[in-house]
């Protein structure tokens, strides 16, 4: 358990860095360590495969992108923040988390539930007997992503 | 066969950028508007033979063996089909002389061919999770056909409705996580069973809370539109026809009526909740609609006035009410459809969309104007227009089902449309010619065409009401009247 | 079972009010786009928490992967339209990007 809470507080921690930090570089690097936190936590819940996509593409290649793109747009004059917005998080984030602790529990009690039903079997065969229609989704995503991005980096042609 | 409205499109779009490579022009029109019209023939003929006896679920084979991809039909699916099929053709249509400009054909067809391949994949999956997965699917090829000019307002609209979009997705995604911990699975059949032998009405209504805070997002319903009027008239005239004639109401009206009614079943509170977000939607809308000068924003106010016509029609639960909503949809996305093209050929043979500084253009372009006089009494409701019978058959339901002030609402609203309406025709295209016009000429043949036959579809599903009604209109709203009994009868356990 | 639901749901929470505090009120569009990210971290682990007390890890697993791959695509198409906008106004200041009234 304390493994656990250890892990969550990581990623809320580097969450938190990266919305706050003033560097748009050491924001990313911070999410990247979140993700990192999340992938391990995954693992310790059983659950590899999502792990292993959590670190490889989301604290990977996301972060990549990310940093290409501030690579690409770096702008003279860095974006001022509101000093207040900074100022007053850690006040509003502790009085969230008040809140939440208290309204959570008392919420999630209320949540009656099924009888559990352990599932048996390999993960290839769940991903690939019952959600094949996921597959077929995640293709037509990645189509979708690839012209979109096609689109947005096509050249204009002036002569209009 | 009912899986080629997913896999067609998807496969074409796969391909279109090696054929673009081939051929910038000819090809992809043709390749494109051909496979509309092949799902659109197929909708009208074939699909209704497969719900002939009633819904049914379909399990596709690959070589000889079922495998996990499951899709149902049933008059709901079916007639939203239709509709899809049936606009994403004359937009394409239309698209063959109004994207020149734009360049780079091959890429706009296979966005849009995938934003179909979303919409229509949305219609047919019977699981939570694969509705938010095509909902994605349609959103990502709209971000990017929004940002499509890439020039400022685009790209600034455009992330915005991205923005406003993935809150509304994360909304959708806890709410089904929250239904998965409760039932341990995700397919309406299993979750509207475990929701029954439960009893969480607290926890259903959190979720129900939180699908129409996504779905009203999605649908762009009053507390929840700011993206809309950006969105909509920044993209390219065609893909305004389809964002708001189709895509709000797919992703945001369906997947949330077909989730409150065939998974939660509707309760009282629900109806109201739908009832009072339509008509709040209406009213305010209709008065923002009618301060606008720009000609696309007026319509985009329209569209979230003319959705909450459509989800006041549904909330209210009656078979009539349910009836005249969905009617109501595809009247809409018929005018709508027509009057955005309408738009975009006005700017494209003036440059502008200011209704300030055009006028008399109905001289110039006299197809376009009447087509476009067609589109706006079809949707205030003037008779015999198909808009006239669908808010008729809503106010009657509201009536009988004694909702006075609603129907009061519906009636008053109605008087408001006209009003902003007739300023925008006037401005548009009656009075004195300006100078400036003298050379403008009606847009091109594909432009027109496929304005032309929106605007005959218009008047002949008014003519013809009562058959249109009881041959598609009639079996959706049975499907949904029947409620959470659907998934759990005929989907069959 | 639902202690620890609530302890993984309660951080999940966390993640989002974190993500939305970042939307309304960071003005760099890059950031923005982080607190997006954070929004999505925390709806992965709200997903996988709940297969994970509900023991139907494997399934909650596959939900877990194919979100991820959506949010890459998303991911991609977003960061490609603020390269766009920098172009055009040379700033990732949303301030200076709004000119349209919503």
């Amino acid at each position: 358990m304390i493994w656990q809470i250890l892990l969550l507080s990581g990623v809320v921690l580097f969450s938190i860095l990266a919305i706050l930090s003033k560097d748009l570089i050491k924001s990313a690097i911070s999410l990247a360590l979140a993700s990192l936190f999340l992938g391990i936590l995954f693992f310790q819940m059983n659950a590899p495969y999502a792990g292993v996509f959590e670190i490889s593409v989301v604290a990977g290649l996301i972060t990549v992108l990310f940093m290409l793109t501030i690579a690409l747009t770096k702008a003279e004059g860095d974006v001022r923040e509101s000093k207040l917005a900074r100022l007053i998080f850690p006040l509003v984030f502790v009085a969230f988390i008040l809140i939440d602790v208290l309204v959570m529990k008392g919420l999630l009690q209320k949540v009656p539930a099924l009888p559990e039903t352990s599932e048996s079997g390999a993960f290839g065969d769940v991903l690939w007997k019952q959600r094949t229609f996921d597959l077929i989704g995640q293709l037509a995503i990645i189509l979708a992503g690839v012209f979109s991005v096609l689109a947005l980096f096509r050249k204009r042609n002036k002569d209009e | 066969m009912i899986f080629l409205f997913i896999g067609l499109p998807l496969v074409v779009a796969a391909l279109l950028p090696l054929i673009g490579k081939i051929s910038k022009r000819v090809l992809p029109d043709l390749l494109a508007n051909a496979v509309f019209l092949l799902l659109l023939v197929l909708a009208v003929t074939a699909g209704r033979q497969v719900i002939s006896e009633g819904p049914v679920l379909k399990q596709l084979n690959w070589l000889g063996e079922p495998v996990g991809i499951t899709v149902a039909v049933d008059g709901f699916s079916l007639f939203m089909l239709m509709a899809i099929s049936l606009l994403t053709l004359c937009v394409s249509l239309y698209s063959i002389d109004y994207m020149e400009r734009y360049g780079a054909k091959a890429n706009y067809y296979a966005l849009l061919l995938m934003m179909a391949a979303g919409m229509n994949g949305l219609v047919l999956v019977t699981d939570l999770f694969n509705v938010y997965l095509f909902l994605e699917v349609a959103a990502i090829a709209s971000y990017a056909l929004v940002a499509y000019g890439l020039e400022h307002d685009e790209l600034e609209a455009s992330f915005k409705y991205l923005m406003l979009s993935v809150i509304a997705s994360a909304a959708i995604l806890i709410s089904i996580a929250v239904l998965f911990g409760m039932t341990g699975s995700l397919g309406f059949t299993a979750v509207a069973a475990g929701l029954r032998s439960l009893d969480a009405k607290f926890v259903v209504g959190f979720c129900a809370a939180l699908f129409i805070m996504g779905f009203g997002l999605k649908a762009a319903l009053i507390p929840f539109h700011a993206w809309l009027p950006d969105a909509h008239p920044s993209a390219p005239a065609p893909i305004s026809a389809i964002l708001s004639g189709l895509l709000i109401k797919v992703s945001g009206v369906y997947a949330l009526t077909r989730i409150l009614f065939n998974v939660f079943g509707l309760t009282p509170a629900l109806s109201q909740v739908l009832m009072y977000l339509g008509a709040v939607s209406i009213v305010v809308a209709a008065f923002l609609a009618l301060g606008q000068k720009d000609m696309k924003r007026l319509l985009a106010y329209s569209s979230i006035s003319q959705v909450g016509y459509v989800v006041l029609g549904i909330g209210i639960g009656t078979p009539l009410g349910i009836a005249g909503g969905l009617f109501h949809l595809f009247n809409h996305a018929l005018a709508k459809g027509l009057l955005f093209l309408n738009s975009g050929s006005v700017q494209h043979a003036t440059g502008t969309r200011n209704l300030e500084e055009m006028g008399g253009l109905a001289k110039r372009m006299p197809v376009t104007a009447a087509t476009s006089l067609i589109g706006s009494l079809s949707i205030v409701g003037v008779p015999p227009l198909s808009g006239f019978w669908s808010k008729l058959i809503i106010i009657m339901a509201l009536v009988q089902a004694k909702e006075w002030p609603l129907a009061l609402v519906a009636i008053l609203a109605s008087v408001l449309t006209l009003w902003y309406y007739l300023l925008m025709q006037r401005k548009a295209f009656f009075g004195k010619l300006d100078e400036k016009w003298k050379n403008v000429k009606e847009a091109p043949f594909w432009m027109t065409a496929s304005t032309v036959i929106l605007a005959l579809l218009s008047i002949g599903v008014g003519l013809f009401f009562s058959a249109f009604i009881k041959s598609w209109i009639q079996p959706a709203s049975d499907v949904l009247a029947r409620g959470i009994h659907l998934a759990l009868g005929s989907w069959g356990i | 079972m639902n202690n620890t639901w609530f302890l993984y749901m309660a951080f999940a929470a966390g993640l989002l009010f974190v993500g939305l505090y970042c939307l309304l009120t960071m003005k760099n569009v890059i950031k923005l786009f982080i607190g997006i990210e954070v929004i999505s971290k925390g709806v992965s682990l709200a997903l996988l928490a709940t297969g994970f007390v509900k023991k139907n890890t494997l399934l909650a697993q596959s939900l877990v992967i194919t979100f991820i791959v959506v949010e890459v695509s998303l991911v991609a198409t977003a960061l490609a339209i603020i390269i766009n906008i920098y172009r055009h106004t040379k700033s990732l200041d949303i301030r200076k990007l709004t000119k349209l009234k919503g």
